[in-house]
């Protein structure tokens, strides 16, 4: 059979501290950086051309500006399948119909096709709604969640399966402020369903390590959790792979949206498969050894393992 | 009914269905309905605002609902097909306008509140009168920007726009031939109002206003009597069917914001498509390869698990277009995509709590039946887990993000379909013939199934 033996638990403090770094550097990063949110968040306009012929940057900025869009930043679009470089045009205008006339203008004017375009206008106000929705579907959810496993599991199984959680959270925000990639709604969204997989992640190793804890006399909890991560490693790294396959298929050649989805399913998974076996599976272990039933096997194993 | 039949039942049920899924989706172009970002045109979600002093709750459903047939009707008179207007919530309607070209145009229709009034000039402030004769001597159509009756000025209107029956674009005849207009019938009441009023104030200035805007400012020539009345401003032809569209309609009980509004290019969105389904292609390739290299036999029959699957989840798809209820928006793509992944994990607990009982002493038969089972269970678990995030971001999220989280929640149900009448009945039929005779081809080492009889004895169950 297919099986390793790697000892995951020994070499735990390495992993925790792979894990503090990413932390740490996340969280600088939110600091330093910042998130970039999307117009969806703060109102505002996005206009994306999906052709930019013979334009330059500057070109397509002095006709924005004319054309009497405030705020105009203009970035460029890579080519991708099917797809041509084009660019992407921000601007906080508000106004639907003002930003409508304005991108037709200026497109025109730099000699565009105008129905190779689309104009994203979000209202001023739209923007708390959007955000407050976000937020109550993530908290929902993970309430949701954490009750679920509550209920099924242990509670010092549903505590460092949120830490793990958190830290999956953290460490992808933190990759979107280091690279200064726009947080839409569709980043939320996503993150939102990797949360669910992460957690599957860790619900699998702790099934396995729950049953093999079942009448434990002959090693200590830490080298029996270690065991059980072995024994599910291969169906962790299958099930990951075959789920990153798709979605990183999906980063290399999705348009803007779908990238948008991409990316953030790509680290979320990631972190998620990492945080299950580095994170949440160890800190369980610790927890549990501090019983004193398993304090004991650990005082009388501490030799052999 | 003893298992064997119940599995040849499931397979064949399974079977009915995928059939059953392909004439629902075939040709899929055609049999699913595409959202507004692949397919082009214009999406706006309209807020209802309240009046100064109101609060949101003051907002009623009844003026929602008449609010809601107006911009129907507004959207109608567009000419494009499959135009819709759905409530959003207790205070939004989302329009969705496909394949509209003039998207400028568009919006300044559904955008508008419809609120006309006939005014006196004399009865406002000077500084807007002033405006109106500034913009009134130098008036082109489609010129320089109307004059706007500040919002703290209050005035009395003569007649107002519900009084209106009925309104139509042309062209003026006689002096000012060629210019275009707008000609209202009124009914009887406004009728009377209208003739004292012109009656009694020949020579004066009136202003018609559309939204606090002054769309023209004619003086008063002679009597109206008959109700039968011209405006003829600075009127482009567009502007006028515009306006005749927005009087015949009635104005909003409630003045409506554009505030999510998304217009995308008919090609753009076909491109988007394209790169989405090619996405999902090579994504499902290389799962299928891996699936293949391995777990051989049970790789195979998780791809066409995988084949399944997609039929299931295609034909749903159709289904619920054909009942107007689904429509496959981008995120809508990247959810599915993110199900072919969720498809091929279950596929892999399958085969792997299926080997691994194997390994642990079970025949390959009693593996066949127990590993499916609790791999079910487990797979059923993670679905949960994901179809609630899913639920949660369907039910309170706004916006586009609701197509990601529907087809994520699709893609469950068939998942867990494809697990109950495909997997798992195949795997106990095989079970008992082929997959025991040579194990290897399906990825099973033979030492696993050769060692069954000592490691039985030592009574290792498996447990995952």
């Amino acid at each position: 059979m297919h099986k390793f033996n790697i000892d995951f638990m020994g070499h735990r403090n390495i992993m925790f501290g792979i894990s503090l770094v990413l932390l740490v550097v996340a969280i600088a990063s939110l600091g330093l950086r910042g998130l970039q949110f999307g117009v969806e968040f703060k109102g505002g306009t996005v206009v994306a051309i999906a052709d930019s012929g013979s334009v330059t940057q500057p070109q397509m900025t002095d006709a924005f500006k004319a054309a009497g869009l405030p705020n105009v930043v203009v970035q460029g679009s890579q080519a991708g399948v099917n797809a041509k470089a084009g660019f992407i045009i921000r601007s906080s205008e508000t106004s639907a119909a003002a930003a409508s006339a304005a991108a037709d203008k200026a497109i025109k004017a730099v000699g565009l096709s105008a129905s190779e375009k689309t104009v994203t206008t979000i209202g001023p106000n739209w923007g708390a709604n959007v955000t407050s929705s976000a937020l109550l579907a993530l908290g929902v959810s993970i309430l949701a969640i954490l009750l679920y496993v509550s209920l099924r599991f242990e509670y010092k199984m549903s505590v460092t399966a949120v830490i793990a959680l958190v830290h999956d959270i953290v460490i992808t925000l933190g990759l979107y402020a280091l690279i200064g990639w726009e947080v839409t709604p569709n980043v939320v969204a996503a993150l939102l369903a990797t949360l669910g997989y992460s957690l599957y992640d860790t619900i699998v190793v702790f099934h396995r390590i729950k049953e093999n804890s079942q009448g434990l006399v002959k090693t200590s909890y830490m080298s029996m959790a270690n065991e059980s991560i072995n024994e599910v490693l291969i169906r962790s790294i299958n099930t990951t792979l075959t789920s990153l396959i798709p979605v990183v298929v999906l980063l290399l050649f999705g348009g803007s949206t779908l990238k948008d989805y991409a990316l953030a399913l790509t680290i979320g998974l990631t972190s998620g498969a990492y945080s299950s076996i580095g994170v949440a599976a160890p800190l369980f272990a610790m927890w549990k050894e501090r019983e004193p039933k398993f304090a004991a096997l650990a005082k009388k194993y501490a030799n052999a393992s | 009914m003893d298992p064997k039949q119940r599995n040849y039942l499931l397979l064949a049920l399974c079977a009915i269905l995928v059939i059953g899924s392909w004439v629902m989706f075939m040709p899929p172009q055609l049999r699913i309905r595409q959202g507004l970002d692949i397919q082009g045109g214009l999406s706006v979600i309209l807020q209802a605002k309240p009046s100064p002093g109101q609060s949101a709750q003051d907002i009623t459903s009844g003026d929602m609902d008449k609010a809601e047939l107006i911009i129907n009707n507004r959207v109608n008179k567009l000419g494009a097909s499959e135009t819709s207007v759905q409530r959003q919530g207790g205070d939004a309607l989302l329009v969705q306008l496909p394949g509209i070209k003039d998207q400028t145009a568009a919006l300044k229709l559904i955008d508008t509140t419809g609120k006309l009034e006939f005014v006196d000039v004399s009865s406002l402030p000077s500084a807007t009168i002033a405006a109106i004769n500034a913009w009134q001597s130098n008036k082109s159509p489609g010129g320089s920007a109307r004059p706007v009756i500040p919002a703290d000025v209050v005035y009395k209107p003569v007649l107002r726009g519900d009084m209106i029956t009925n309104a139509t674009a042309g062209q003026s005849s006689g002096a000012n031939a060629g210019q275009v207009t707008v000609t209202l019938t009124m009914n009887s009441q406004a009728t009377d109002l209208w003739a004292k009023y012109t009656t009694a104030n020949v020579g004066k200035q009136v202003a018609i206003v559309l939204d606090r805007v002054v769309q023209s400012a004619p003086a008063i020539q002679e009597p109206i009597v008959s109700g039968n009345t011209e405006i003829s401003g600075s009127f482009t032809v567009d502007e006028a069917n515009n306006l005749a569209t927005v009087l015949q309609t009635g104005s909003l009980p409630v003045t409506l914001e554009a505030q999510d509004v998304r217009s995308v290019g008919p090609t753009l969105g076909q491109s988007s498509l394209i790169q989405g389904v090619y996405a999902a292609l090579v994504g499902l390739l290389i799962v299928a390869i891996y699936l293949i290299v391995f777990y051989r036999g049970m790789g195979a029959l998780s791809v066409i698990g995988l084949g399944v699957f997609a039929s299931l989840f295609l034909g749903l798809l159709a289904l619920l277009s054909a009942f107007g209820v689904f429509a496959l928006s981008l995120p809508g793509i990247a959810g599915m995509v993110l199900t072919i992944g969720l498809a091929a994990d279950s596929s892999i607990l399958i085969n792997e709590r299926f080997r691994e009982e194997i390994g642990m002493g079970k025949t390959v038969r009693s593996a066949a039946a127990s590993g499916t089972k609790h791999a079910i269970i487990t797979s059923a678990d993670a679905d949960i887990v994901t179809f609630v995030s899913a639920l949660a971001l369907f039910v309170f999220a706004i916006g586009p993000v609701k197509g990601f989280a529907l087809t994520l929640m699709l893609g469950i149900v068939c998942d867990l379909v494809m697990m109950l009448l495909y997997s798992r009945p195949l795997i106990m039929i095989l079970g008992e013939t082929i997959i025991q005779k040579s194990p290897a081809v399906w990825g099973i080492p033979k030492q696993a199934v050769a060692a069954r009889g000592v490691a039985a004895k030592k009574g290792g169950a498996a447990n995952a």
